[in-house]
């Protein structure tokens, strides 16, 4: 459904991105891997539309090319950007943040059966409705940050980081949501620190490092690459880890 | 009654500031343009009304009807040709503020060149429903309570759609983080030039109403933006309750020191309210905590 060739971007000299290729099937999850600084974020606020890409590239999504639109009319699309740092609505109320996420006029229609859906799917939104976001905890932040996504009613939900600065027990259930949003027909694109959690639920994975693809293949695969679990697992090669007393 | 005396005259003086206010909160908070030309354009919609009651024979309620959607329009062109070029190019929000003070600065001297060419120097006013009522005790002229009506109607109005409709609900976001609200399918920057329109609207309410009582000419602009801009700021900037809550206090308090201690004194009662606001909470009575 999503398609990229050849995308780039400079800010100012440096080159942060360079001749990305990506590709997303329908009712997949794929997870971008890669350290710090690597362009992931900058990849994911390309495809919502928030940067402007460098001429001469594919982007594509659902057969249209959509290099050139506004992000505003890329959430149209179908396409919802869970950004880095969240993005919400501090100073609004959670259910306003909701409201706001079906202000696309794909949404508007659904709106009632989809917010239903988002407080299913984290039911702890449904007794803050009338808190202001930013008096809440990061893990609650996130889920109101992924509910307003949804509720734009996306074919695909790009999440930048979404376990950063969670506990581990958050972090799961994020990761248990993710699952479920794709059982529901929805596509996601994944950028992770948390390798291993990724790597669980995802499909397939790309690896991008210093700006470029740096390899891809199946999450099963990635997983048993001996250079993926020293890179992003933190295991060390069996034979060669020294044993500490 | 001296409280009568005080609230009710207080309560008028306040009403208008907190219309005024309001247009420029919205202009300011989500539009991100601060307006150095706003009393420009409250005189000229005052004179407008001034031409139409003296050269037609039209009642400044009526003029309402002509002033507003031309305000709007004005202001609309001028945001959509001149402004949001400048947002465009700035980097970021401390160069587009710089721009924007300088070119509004800029449009201020256009305004007030245009209506001392057509007007002259000298002071105007009108009579119209100056009659004297007494309400609780206190003697008031008429066209004064009709003004406290209509900006207590307005301010309400935009209070209750801005915080009861989608509309209302995505021009908050866009002042909350022009981002983020992009992400939720907001188109920015039409959304901002509407914004920066109903602002110039609410503000030609302003000069239409405060025309019926007060005597004006075509170089007090600046006053009105002082103002203005000490409500906005204590009420904490793109808060519509803020602006409303600031604009009558400062009313009152003008009142109260012009009636008890001395008419002298309530510029600088104005700025004592100011500052002891400001250094209670930095970011205004409604404003958002530093984060």
């Amino acid at each position: 459904m999503l398609e990229i060739s050849a995308l780039s971007h400079f800010y100012g000299k440096h080159q942060a991105l360079a001749e990305i290729a990506l590709d997303i099937a329908s009712g997949e999850i794929v997870a971008i891997l890669g350290a710090n600084g690597a362009g992931k974020s900058t990849l994911l606020k390309m495809i919502a539309g928030l940067i402007k890409p460098a001429p001469g590239l594919t982007l594509r999504f659902e057969g249209a090319d959509i290099a050139e639109l506004p992000a505003h009319l890329i959430v149209e699309r179908g396409i919802a950007l869970v950004p880095e740092g969240r993005g919400i609505f501090g100073e609004l109320t959670v259910a306003e943040n909701l409201q706001l996420g079906a202000y696309p006029a794909r949404a508007r229609a659904s709106e009632a059966d989809r917010l239903a859906k988002v407080l299913a799917l984290f039911p702890r939104l449904t007794e803050r409705m009338t808190q202001a976001v930013r008096t809440m905890s990061g893990g609650e932040q996130q889920m109101v940050a992924i509910g307003r996504a949804l509720m734009s009613n996306p074919t695909l939900l790009l999440l930048d980081e979404p376990s950063l600065g969670l506990s581990p027990l958050l972090s799961r259930e994020v990761f248990r949501a993710l699952k479920q949003i794709r059982e529901s027909g929805v596509s996601v694109l994944l950028v992770e620190q948390n390798a291993r959690a990724s790597l669980d639920i995802a499909d397939r994975v790309y690896l991008i490092e210093s700006g470029r693809n740096a390899g891809s293949g199946s999450a099963g695969e990635m997983k048993n690459n001996p250079d993926i679990q020293r890179a992003y697992l933190g295991k060390a090669r069996a034979p060669s880890s020294p044993s500490q007393p | 009654m001296l409280l009568f005396d005080i609230a009710l005259p207080g309560l008028v003086l306040g009403g208008m500031y907190a219309l005024i206010a309001l247009g420029l909160t919205l202009q300011y908070g989500v539009a991100r343009i601060m307006n150095l030309s706003y009393g420009e354009s409250l005189v000229a919609a005052a004179f407008g009304a001034l031409s139409l009651y003296t050269g037609l024979g039209l009642s400044p309620l009526m003029a309402l009807l002509l002033a507003v959607p031309c305000a709007v329009l004005i202001n609309w062109l001028l945001y959509r040709f001149l402004l949001e070029r400048l947002m465009r190019r700035g980097k970021d929000r401390g160069a587009q503020e710089i721009d924007s003070i300088l070119v509004t600065f800029g449009v201020l001297f256009v305004i007030q060149g245009i209506m001392l060419i057509a007007f002259g120097g000298q002071y105007y006013s009108y009579s119209y429903l100056s009659i004297p009522v007494v309400v609780l005790g206190t003697t008031l002229a008429v066209n004064r309570l009709v003004a406290l009506l209509f900006a207590a109607a307005i301010g309400i109005a935009v209070y209750l759609a801005l915080t009861r409709t989608r509309v209302g609900t995505a021009v908050r976001a866009v002042a909350v983080d022009a981002n983020a609200a992009r992400l939720v399918g907001i188109d920015v920057a039409a959304m901002s030039g509407l914004t920066f329109a109903f602002g110039g609207g609410l503000v030609a309410i302003g000069g239409v109403l405060i025309s019926m009582f007060l005597t004006f000419n075509a170089s007090m602009g600046v006053i009105f933006t002082m103002k203005a801009l000490v409500v906005v700021i204590m009420g904490g900037v793109g808060n519509v309750l803020g602006a409303l809550v600031a604009g009558l206090m400062l009313g009152v308090v003008e009142t109260a020191v012009a009636r008890l201690v001395d008419p002298g004194l309530t510029l600088a009662a104005t700025y004592a309210l100011f500052l002891g606001v400001l250094l209670i909470k930095p970011t205004g009575l409604f404003g958002r905590a530093a984060s």
